[in-house]
């Protein structure tokens, strides 16, 4: 994992202290309302519903076991005891003390964790894949170069009062678990025909009201231009950028409008310009972000062992954890573990102080002090050796985080809604109880198979619901949460938007409506076929029947 | 209206704006910067004339309209019609890119959190409100030590520092 050079460390306390004294000067009254909830955004301060909020940044989900103990206890010291990690691989606090912030901020950066850039109108922190370098195929490992665009986008003097928030995701391999396609900018890393690995550059996706998909701009950049190929995307947007109307402000709507060739030809001609400038990547720079990536050491003899497979033949409980929580490792003998924070009637993505605690000693003890968040609220453990995977799982049993419901319709991404947030138009959290309630058979879960299930309380759509096979998203009717349904959207490889089932149903029906949709495909998928493929084959017309059947 | 210049609080500012042709008529000598529009509008007359020139870009200006002018211009004004937007942060460091040597100036919501930026873009004048002025403000040049980047201030990011 990245270790801080001194100067790193440096620009985080000195951060810190520069948003104390706004905070103060705020206080004082020396800085207007308007003008400090930009500079509190920029550091990742929100006002909620019932409190502030602290977005921190973990950046491409990678922690280490110290930094999940500090976030712990900063939810003990100052909060309700327990955390939220969020879609972007961060992690927000619920209920901070706005003047205790600075406090929170200054323990934080004692472990190399910060609040820079987890919100407001700039370059945000950069998300990536969970499963980067321990999983097989991958072209490289996506961690260094995310890194290398976290150091450059950090306090960018020009970039730092664009006209929206701008999110870049970075992948290593085919698989895409960053959701490039529906980022700000994606990048990929891909080999030309020479062999050589660079990347391959999308702009203009993202959700939201306008939902889009990115189009690739630049099929092979270099990778020593990487950050002038970046710094001429910024540029351009942030002059040409619309900042008349919030909804049309996204670089989606400026690469629409000009079309995706017009604003790439307008890129390159900056980029001439910069190429070759002092912007250029170093070998030198670049090997030594990737030496702190390097592989653990692994134990040679890890694919050895019997007593993993004895194991899984003689406890089932095991067996479907295995089957359904853990990820293959490119290195024989390992597998990458997923912890659910999808506990029963919990909140998706909470964590508890004492749950943190217990994980970071589970990641010391059998995962070289490593914890990874996922962009679906969960955690990883990305290098287990088999024999250790019986004793984890027993440990995670017992901390509620081995729910073996990953990628099924109950490992649901879901925004906190109207319980939380001061943007929204519907309640959350009640839904997906109520969905997790409906749907608590596992058996009838792993028949259903893959389905990621995505819920938004407003259009903003932090939870990707657009990009969920079952895409939930909740809307304002006279003052009462209701639901609106798409299916078919994928945020995967064959990226695509889901389509609107029909007019919303109240927020009792969510869950029967649901049930209605599964019981269709149950009745006419085909051998094989994943929820997703079979609405990608008969559209939505069957569900549609279905679920707005007249009742007689 | 208290302006920094080169981090340091100015006494007198002998630019003034001017913005109607009105205005321009009465200015005798006096150096003026020029609204864009104006400037435009008598564009030949104000080349051909002796003495330093200057002029206020809107920030929606394509900055590449300036270039055949930068050796004949003082100053620029470059804008920030609100604190949130950041247009002229790009503007400015295409100036100096475009290689002007002259003095850029921000104007219009200019306030302390963002001074220094402005400086690494390449600003070196801020007009600031005197209901925002305080002395104690030029401590934001210095409140980050460390430049991850490359910019106007120091072409150099932390990699090759
Ligand atoms: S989708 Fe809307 S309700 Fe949910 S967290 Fe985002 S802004 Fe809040």
């Amino acid at each position: 994992m990245y270790q801080y050079s001194e100067q790193d460390q440096r620009l985080i306390e000195e951060r810190v202290e520069q948003y104390r004294d706004q905070t103060q000067r705020y206080l004082a009254g020396q800085i207007p309302e308007e003008e400090f909830r930009i500079l509190r955004l920029q550091n990742g301060l929100y006002f909620q519903r019932h409190a502030p909020m602290l977005r921190v940044a973990i950046n491409y989900g990678l922690m280490s076991s110290r930094q999940m103990r500090m976030l712990a206890k900063i939810s003990r010291d100052y909060d309700k005891n327990y955390v939220h990690f969020t879609t972007r691989q961060n992690v927000q606090f619920n209920w901070p003390e706005m003047e205790k912030v600075p406090d929170i901020l200054a323990e934080l950066a004692t472990v190399q964790m910060h609040a820079i850039q987890t919100s407001g109108s700039c370059i945000r922190s950069v998300t990536s894949d969970q499963f980067a370098g321990v999983v097989a195929g991958e072209i490289e490992d996506p961690r260094p170069w995310s890194e290398i665009i976290r150091q450059w986008a950090a306090l960018h003097p020009e970039f730092a009062y664009l006209p929206r928030k701008f999110k870049i995701a970075v992948t290593g391999c085919e698989q895409d678990r960053a959701a490039t396609q529906v980022h700000d900018i994606g990048v990929r890393l891909t080999k030309n025909d020479a062999g050589e690995v660079g990347f391959e550059v999308l702009v203009g996706g993202g959700l939201g009201r306008t939902p889009m998909i990115g189009k690739v701009i630049r099929e092979f950049l270099p990778q020593q231009d990487l950050l002038s190929y970046l710094e001429a995307i910024l540029r351009v947007y942030n002059l040409l950028g619309r900042r008349d109307n919030k909804y049309k402000a996204r670089i989606k709507i400026l690469v629409d409008s000009m079309g995706a060739e017009a604003f790439g030809a307008k890129v390159e001609a900056e980029w001439e310009q910069i190429r070759d400038t002092e912007l250029k990547l170093t070998q030198a720079e670049i090997d030594r972000v990737k030496a702190d990536f390097a592989l653990p050491a692994y134990a040679a003899d890890a694919a050895s062992g019997s007593s993993y497979d004895e194991k899984l033949n003689s406890d089932q409980d095991f067996a479907v954890w295995i089957e359904r929580n853990t990820f293959d490792h490119k290195v024989p003998g390992y597998r990458a573990v997923t912890l659910t924070l999808k506990g029963l009637l919990k909140a998706p993505g909470d964590v508890t102080d004492v749950q943190l605690d217990a994980i970071a000693d589970l990641a010391d003890q059998y995962n070289f002090g490593e914890v990874r968040s996922t962009h679906e609220q969960n955690l990883v453990f990305a290098n287990i050796n088999q024999a250790d995977l019986y004793p984890l799982w027993q440990a995670l049993v017992e901390l509620d985080l081995a729910r073996p419901v990953v990628g099924t319709i109950n490992d649901m991404i879901v925004c906190p809604g109207l319980d939380f947030c001061s943007l929204a138009n519907a309640e959350t959290l009640s839904v997906s109880r109520q969905i997790q309630q409906k749907f608590d058979d596992l058996d009838y879960l792993y028949d259903l198979g893959e389905i990621k299930l995505k819920l938004s309380g407003c259009i903003n759509a932090c939870a990707h619901h657009h990009v969920g096979h079952i895409g939930i998203l909740g809307v304002d009717k006279n003052g009462e949460s209701y639901y609106q349904i798409t299916l078919g959207g994928s945020s995967a490889s064959d990226a695509s938007l889901g389509k609107v089932l029909g007019k919303s149903i109240p927020r009792d029906d969510v869950a029967s409506t649901l049930e209605k949709i599964l019981s269709v495909f149950v009745e006419i998928r085909e051998e094989g076929e994943r929820f997703i493929d079979t609405v990608r084959r008969v559209g939505n017309k069957p569900f549609k029947e279905r679920v707005y059947a007249a009742v007689n | 209206m208290p302006l920094l210049i080169d981090q340091k609080v100015v006494a007198d500012d002998h630019w003034v704006r001017v913005d109607d042709t009105e205005q321009l008529a009465q200015l005798g000598n006096n150096p003026a910067i020029l609204a864009w529009e104006l400037f435009s509008q008598q564009r030949d007359e104000l080349l051909a004339a002796d003495g330093e020139l200057a002029v206020a870009i809107p920030n929606d200006l394509d900055v590449v309209e300036l270039e055949p002018l930068l050796e004949r211009l003082s100053v620029i004004a470059v804008d920030f019609p609100s604190f949130a937007d950041g247009r002229a942060f790009s503007q400015a460091r295409l100036l100096r890119r475009a290689g002007f040597k002259g003095q850029i100036r921000a104007s219009g919501d200019v306030t302390r959190d963002r001074l220094r930026f402005m400086h690494r873009c390449g600003i070196d004048a801020m007009e600031i409100a005197e209901d925002r002025f305080s002395p104690e403000m030029l401590g934001a040049f210095g409140e980050i030590s460390v430049n991850n980047q490359g910019a106007e201030d120091d072409p150099r990011p932390i990699y090759r520092q």
